[in-house]
């Protein structure tokens, strides 16, 4: 090839050595290699990058899991019927346990409940427009994900708008913790609930409070070492199922918004499914990616027996006399006294049933959830007594029929997985609310047995009426019972 | 074949003399940067109609089908990365390619017309990336096209006529969406490539690359064919090779879909109208939107036109010709000072 000529003096070589780059460089062979080397190279990376792409990873990490079948590295497609609207997300999150029984992720999906982009695979694309982060049952976000229209909200029938219950309730208000603590310290003349963890309202409402005001007014402008501005450090983790705990460590791992009660943690808050996304040496997940309202002891456990506030200096003190260090976990826990000691409040006296019941066994969704009242105290919120399944020395406890088998009763035996245990007409227990009990039946005149809805053990449930309890019936609570029936521990 | 196919006929060959005059074709005189323009819109030219096949111009579907071109579809993400980057090489190159020839005074006649094709080019090359930005239909892009398109309301007298001719529409939404997917894809690039057809072979017309006018008895160097094929294929496949990586290494960005309903935080106008984003702060927007930029273009326009004849021809920064010099530096510095001011803001 030439590269250079003068014109009237072809073939003249001499002006070749003027270069602006070293000699070697001016060898056009030599640009023509580096050049087609910069081809090549690039040709390569293309090739490389299309099979090193991060969900290809994800799916190599699924199969290197002892105990999975390896699957083929692809992208997998999910079609929930609900939807009719492909989602990818499964191509990573391969192995991933279905939600419950009742969210089913053929029908369902998952961006129904997360939002997020469906055709995404890569990480942050597709998790950027995700409702709650990880939880899309935050309170902040319920509304648009648990209590859509037709799933936990838009009823008629408000005892089926769970989401709009419970945000009224005392667990996500925090109001009599909060009336209390002010009240002790003369930040309010009486201990009616004012505040709430944030603002709700009930204009229908009559008694106690039709609204409460959010605490986190005094956040914007915190005047130091005031009890209001100590308050603030409810706000910000820790209480209730507005926050998320401030120190997650073993024992108080949990979630907020409804997956704080639902969503069940192991006292390691280690991961046990087949997700290789989520990692399983790092505490703070779920035992698995799924809800449940077989509620575990433990799972309460978490936020209502590790400690107390402190009320002078309003810190939250774990309880000493326990070891925050791995211990066998919750389902291998219930053996006989060990559960007692070590979960269970040293102050307080507990009868044999509330050490080996779960406590979804006597107190209900309403309890629990709310009943779309605002309440200022726990006190006010919760009426499950003794004599509601035992009865008194004089009254057996109230019952009342199943009549359909669309009725809330056979439903949530249903969702709780017992459907065997109710059928229509049998006779079950009715709270002094009028809830109907679904897991406590009549099968005798003087015969009550109960389900335990974890375990689907069966218990008799033994009546005050014909014992040797000589209480007052008409004036009998629960303290006096425990007078006698208390384990001593 | 080789009647069918006779190089010494094809535009190729129209476009590579035998001979070319050394001094114009060296590479610290124009630093590729018109062919490197060239290669970059082929580039994005190439990867676009790639990507026509999977995207949907529809304000439902079109971040939806970004993201499975991104995603899911074979090579997809190197394809839309390159007409991305691509696009943003060809901005850069046409905009120094223009700064060269400037500060070369290249434009002197019989190149003023050819100067006038290049300025035109420029504004096509620009709302070519505006149209493509508004495609990604990502929060960014919404909100860059609601106030773009809006500018064109405050012309007066015919701002309204303006604006519901080009956006086809009474306010935004799936038809103007439809009609820039019709600009950026058919009408620009009609234009664009006719326009840069058009600019070549004027190129060849007016002469060749301008180069200083040879002092009496100078011998003259010249280089062949061959050697500017070489040269070319060297500069085109460097180029194309650092394309592809910064495309591997830097993914062509994509926001979050967007949301017609939902409010905005803080938005940010593609890079090359940050400056017009902060115009916008300060002055009018019939001023800072419409006017502004018309009288920069003007002013550039008339480079040639000021600056006809004399000497420092073709000639990096010559003095004689200072003048159009600091007109466009003065130019490029408020541009590029009030693109930072915006990005600092």
């Amino acid at each position: 090839m030439k590269h250079k000529g003068v014109e009237g003096n072809k073939g003249n070589e001499g002006t070749e050595g003027k270069t602006e780059f070293p000699q070697f460089l001016y060898f056009p062979s030599t640009w023509l290699f580096i050049a087609g080397f910069a081809l090549l190279f690039a040709a390569l990376a293309i090739a490389w990058n299309e099979s090193h792409q991060p969900w290809q990873g994800w799916i190599a990490r699924y199969n290197t899991q002892s105990d999975v079948t390896p699957v083929p590295i692809e992208i997998r497609t999910l079609v929930p019927t609900q939807t009719g609207k492909p989602e990818l997300c499964v191509t990573c999150h391969i192995g991933i346990e279905d939600i419950s029984a009742s969210h089913p992720a053929e029908t369902f999906g998952c961006v129904v409940c997360h939002g997020g982009q469906p055709l995404a695979l890569d990480k942050d694309r597709a998790h950027t427009t995700m409702r709650g982060g990880r939880n899309p049952s935050d309170l902040s976000v319920a509304a648009q994900s648990c209590g859509q229209a037709n799933c936990h909200g838009g009823y008629t029938d408000a005892e089926r708008n769970h989401v709009d219950r419970v945000l009224k309730s005392v667990q996500a208000t925090y109001a009599g913790g909060v009336a209390h603590v002010r009240f002790s310290f003369g930040a309010q003349k009486s201990p009616t609930a004012l505040f709430g963890i944030r603002a709700v309202s009930d204009p229908t409402q009559v008694l106690p409070s039709k609204e409460l005001r959010s605490l986190d007014m005094f956040a914007t402008n915190p005047v130091s070492g005031t009890l209001d501005a100590k308050m603030v450090s409810c706000l910000d983790g820790g209480c209730h199922l507005w926050t998320t705990p401030a120190k997650p460590q073993a024992y108080a791992y949990r979630s907020s918004g409804c997956a704080a009660c639902h969503y069940v943690y192991a006292d390691d808050g280690l991961y046990r499914g087949k997700d290789a996304t989520i990692a399983r040496d790092e505490p703070g997940h779920g035992v698995a990616h799924q809800l449940t309202t077989a509620i575990p002891f433990s799972q309460c456990n978490h936020c209502h027996n590790r400690g107390n506030y402190d009320l002078k200096s309003m810190t939250f003190d774990l309880r000493d006399d326990l070891s925050p260090v791995a211990r066998p976990l919750s389902a291998q826990m219930p053996l006989e006294g060990r559960r007692l000691l070590e979960y269970y409040q040293p102050i307080a006296d507990f009868t044999k049933c509330e050490y080996e019941l779960n406590c979804v066994d006597c107190h209900t969704a309403q309890e629990a959830m709310g009943n779309g009242r605002i309440y200022g105290s726990k006190k006010d919120a919760q009426y499950i007594q003794c004599q509601t399944c035992h009865g008194t020395p004089t009254t057996k406890p109230q019952t009342a029929t199943i009549r359909s088998a669309n009725e809330l009763a056979m439903r949530q035996a249903r969702i709780n997985g017992h459907a065997e245990f109710l059928k229509v007409g049998d006779q079950v227990i009715v709270t002094e609310r009028g809830e109907l009990l679904w897991s406590i039946k009549q099968i005798a005149p003087n015969k009550f047995v109960q389900t335990e809805k974890v375990s689907g053990k069966i218990h008799n449930v033994p009546l005050v009426q014909g014992s040797k309890c000589t209480q007052d019936g008409k004036t009998q609570t629960s303290d006096y019972c425990h007078e006698c029936h208390a384990v001593v521990r | 074949m080789s009647r069918f196919w006779r190089k010494e006929k094809s535009i190729i060959y129209a476009l590579h003399p035998e001979k070319i005059p050394a001094s114009g074709a060296r590479l610290t005189y124009t630093f590729g940067l018109g062919g490197i323009a060239v290669l970059s819109s082929l580039v994005t030219l190439l990867t676009g109609v790639a990507l026509t096949f999977y995207y949907v111009p529809t304000p439902g579907d079109a971040h939806a089908s970004l993201i499975l071109i991104q995603d899911v579809v074979s090579f997809g993400a190197v394809m839309r990365g390159l007409h991305y980057w691509g696009a943003q090489v060809m901005v850069l190159a046409v905009t120094l390619h223009l700064a060269r020839v400037v500060f070369t005074g290249g434009y002197r006649p019989p190149r003023e017309f050819n100067w006038l094709i290049g300025v035109a080019l420029l504004v096509i090359t620009l709302v070519w990336d505006f149209t493509g930005y508004v495609l990604r239909w990502d929060d960014g892009a919404y909100w860059a096209f609601l106030v773009g398109t809006n500018l064109l309301r405050e012309i007066p007298a015919w701002g309204d006529a303006i604006y519901r001719a080009i956006v086809g529409d009474v306010q935004i939404g799936a038809n103007a969406l439809l009609r820039f997917y019709g600009w950026h894809i058919f009408g620009l690039t009609v234009a664009g490539v006719f326009g840069v057809v058009y600019h070549l072979w004027r190129l060849r017309k007016d002469g060749g690359i301008s180069r200083p006018l040879p002092d009496e008895g100078e011998t003259r160097e010249f280089i062949s064919r061959d050697e500017l094929f070489f040269r070319e294929f060297i500069t085109a496949a460097l180029v194309s090779a650092t394309l592809v990586f910064i495309t591997l290494i830097f993914p062509a960005p994509l926001g979050t879909a967007a949301n017609l309903d939902a409010g905005v935080s803080d938005v940010r106008a593609p890079w090359i109208f940050l400056w017009v984003q902060n115009l916008l702060r300060i002055l009018p927007p019939l001023w800072a939107g419409i006017i502004a930029p018309l009288f920069i273009l003007a002013l550039i326009s008339a480079l040639p036109f000021l600056d006809r004849r004399g000497p420092g021809r073709a000639i990096w920064f010559a003095r004689e010709r200072w003048k159009p010099q600091v007109i466009l530096a003065a130019i490029a510095l408020v541009l590029i000072a009030l693109s930072v001011r915006e990005v600092w803001r």
